[in-house]
């Protein structure tokens, strides 16, 4: 069979558009999924156990299930349970939110984790005040740990979003299979969605590893 | 107000135990005088950093107390009851560990103001300037904005003990500050230490090497099985020691050393 | 909220019969990416460009792109290109698998870098080859390292395969999908369907986690 590319200059704005739609719903998903996140993250260490189990159910359930079927539930269940309409963009913010916050929160619990017990040993020999041990030692160590594989997690993120299609938003994704679908060229349509999602991803991957390399280096870890 | 022969720390029948089976500091008695530089020896898992950690009070005791300059610093009635530290006088204490622990987020000067501005309130120029003077004098006054992993061993350990110096501690406690250290800058920390010793600054101090003991220690504690097994100045207890125990453990000390 | 729950409209029988593509699937993936994964990670370190250069390129482009564009992707594409169709099922093995084996490639990468140069010093200091400092110490050590790993993979690749039922592939989601459509029932069904899915996934997670902190423990 013979290629034929040209046929998707005829929808760059359309193709324009679904990307937006995805990075859109990544970028919102990022801020309010890490913020849920970094306090779920918290909540794992809290000395209530009641606290604590709510927030290991949460994370063990969406990190245990495919995010397909949690997105599905959100479409489709939680209008009915809410007895509410949800727009297509409020369930999918919701939906891949919740999926930020679970990989987010062991992100930030590991980081937590990480500031040793001799930096709480040194701050009290300092007589450090409890916020400023939080605020001036303890949190920037762990954001700075917590750099690399939070974007790590944007990234699975940002591609996770590419779920939505499957539920009907329009994003990059479900603008590529239509106009595959319209002209029934999948091959050159597909690989050129694929390569767009590519082009964002790979360098950010690099990122990671380029943040990773100064943190080391910076904390000597 | 303490007169000058009046201790200066004072510790009574101290017991401490991590969980029901580590008994550690089985009924521990030292008295301090200001200007004192007591040197703790004895053999490892002997207590001697769980002694000082107490005194820092970074641990809960079982039992005991402790006074310091006359104030009632630590005390706790029994296994059960909460052990009560006075976060005043804590304050009046300073400690350098084994492992540095300077932060690594924050470069040596950052690593010097953060607990006066934040303890104090003292003005961050001014907390700036003395620190500066600090690191000048321990020989770091190009570092002041390099970062830890950036720093050798002793500049790290020189750094560590500069900033607790910024908060004027009234007593230094120093827990085997060179056992981290490669051979060659274990001196440079020394020398630092030396220097404090000379303004009568008071410390205790837990070290296996016992050139530095001998030169910086006004008395000698040595420390076996979580009690004070000998307890005199430098000259007996290094040099001609009463105690069997210590005797045994000096030999074997020096013979590897010498 | 006035909806009133009837889990007993929702049949366990087709939900089953979709475990059993999907648990097909994923065993099936998992021998593909583990086994072939391990030769794509030395092509992947190999010293040669021309060797390592595609292999990584290969790799990336599974790990940078979202799992459902390559499915839809292989599905439509494949045939196109080819000229074949080989059943949706086994094309869902092969799309899974090919996943799989670029994410296990860089595991088995990432372990084989990790083992510490001090054990090859080790090695050469008792006087081993080249080839037995690979045999008896780089991969023992490696192999052992990139189990949490290959199992982690493993179980994602699990939940990644709900997304065949987009293709049409008659898994565990696909069942669900149409009995909620069927019965009316999307809240009870996929409900369901979620803690079939999760009663097989939490399982190994908590292998995975016992595995990690004993390493931890064995090598501090
Ligand atoms: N956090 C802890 N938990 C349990 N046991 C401890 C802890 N810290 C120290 N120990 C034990 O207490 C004993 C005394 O330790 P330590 O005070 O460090 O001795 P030293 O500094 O004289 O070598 C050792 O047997 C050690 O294993
Ligand atoms: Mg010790």
């Amino acid at each position: 069979m013979s290629l034929d590319f040209s046929v998707l200059l005829r929808f760059q704005e359309a193709l324009a558009l679904g990307l937006w739609t995805t990075v859109k719903l990544t970028l919102i998903c990022i801020v309010l999924g890490c913020s849920l996140g970094f306090l779920v993250g918290l909540s794992r260490t809290s000395p209530s156990a009641i606290v604590r189990g709510i927030a290991s159910i949460y994370v063990e359930f969406f990190r245990g299930t495919p995010v397909l079927i949690q997105l599905f539930w959100i479409f489709f269940c939680l209008p009915l349970v809410l007895g509410v309409e949800l727009s297509n963009l409020a369930s999918g913010v919701i939906a891949l939110t919740l999926y930020m916050g679970a990989i987010t929160s062991e992100t930030f619990r590991a980081s937590l984790k990480s500031v040793g017990r001799e930096q709480m040993d040194a701050c009290i020999a300092l007589g450090l005040p409890r916020r400023v041990q939080v605020t001036n030692v303890i949190l920037p160590q762990a954001v700075l740990r917590a750099a690399p594989t939070l974007l790590s997690n944007c990234i699975s993120l940002f591609k996770e979003s590419a779920l939505v299609s499957a539920v009907g938003m329009a994003d990059l994704m479900f603008v590529g299979q239509n106009i595959s679908n319209n002209t029934a060229r999948p091959v050159e349509v597909l690989t050129i969605v694929a390569l767009i999602y590519f082009a964002i991803a790979f360098p950010l991957t690099r990122a990671v590893t380029l943040v990773e390399g100064r943190i080391l280096k910076k904390l000597a870890i | 107000m303490t007169s000058a022969s009046a201790p200066l720390v004072s510790i009574r029948s101290l017991h401490k135990s991590y969980g029901p089976h580590i008994q550690v500091l089985k009924g521990l008695d030292i008295e301090m005088k200001p200007g004192e530089r007591v040197v703790v020896i004895g053999p490892s898992g002997g207590g001697k950093s769980t002694l000082l950690r107490v005194m820092m009070g970074l641990e809960k005791i079982d039992s005991g107390s402790i006074t310091f300059g006359g104030k009632p610093y630590i005390s706790s009635a029994n296994a059960d009851a909460k052990t009560a530290i006075n976060t005043d006088v804590r304050r009046s204490i300073g400690m350098v560990f084994q492992h540095y622990t300077l932060f690594p987020h924050l470069s040596v000067i950052q690593n010097l103001v953060l607990a006066p501005c934040k303890v104090r309130g003292e003005k961050k120029a001014s907390a700036t300037q003395r620190a500066q003077a600090l690191l000048e004098r321990f020989g770091l006054g190009g570092k002041a904005n390099a970062f830890p992993a950036q720093l050798s061993g002793g500049q790290k350990q020189r750094v560590a003990i500069a900033r607790a110096l910024m908060l004027d501690p009234k007593l230094m406690l120093f827990d085997e500050v060179t056992s981290a250290l490669d051979p060659e800058l274990v001196a440079e920390v020394e020398q630092v230490i030396l220097q404090l010793a000379e303004q009568n600054l008071p410390m205790m101090i837990v070290t296996h090497d016992m050139w530095f003991a001998k030169n910086i220690a006004s008395r000698v504690i040595f420390c076996a099985g979580g009690v004070v097994v000998e307890d005199g100045p430098p000259e007996q207890v290094l040099g001609s020691p009463r105690e069997e125990r210590t005797r045994d453990f000096i030999d074997r000390v020096f013979h590897i050393k010498q | 909220m006035n909806y009133t729950f009837d889990f007993n409209a929702v049949s366990l029988g087709p939900l089953l019969d979709g475990l059993i593509v999907t648990l097909k699937l994923t065993v099936a993936a998992n021998i593909i990416g583990v086994v072939l994964g391990f030769p794509l990670a030395l092509l992947i370190m190999s010293r040669v460009s021309a060797i390592r250069m595609p292999a990584m390129l290969f790799v990336e482009f599974f790990r940078c792109t979202p799992a459902i564009v390559q499915i839809v992707w292989f599905f439509y594409c494949v045939p196109m290109l080819f000229n074949v169709f080989l059943g949706s099922t086994t094309m869902g093995i092969l799309a899974l698998g090919l996943n799989l084996m670029a994410f296990n490639a860089e595991a088995y990468r990432a372990s084989i870098q990790a083992v510490p140069r001090e054990q090859v010093d080790a090695g050469i200091a008792l006087g081993l080859n080249p080839l037995q400092r690979v045999l008896y110490i780089v991969l023992p050590n490696a192999l052992r390292a990139s189990v949490p790993v290959l199992l982690t993979n493993g179980i994602v690749i699990f939940q990644q395969s709900a997304l065949v039922a987009i293709v049409a592939v008659q898994d565990l989601m696909y069942q669900a999908k149409t009995l909620a459509t069927e019965t009316y029932r999307p809240i009870e069904t996929f409900t369901i369907a979620a803690l079939i899915y999760f009663a097989v996934s939490f399982p190994v997670t908590q292998i995975v986690g016992h595995l990690e902190r004993r390493r931890q423990v064995m090598t501090s």
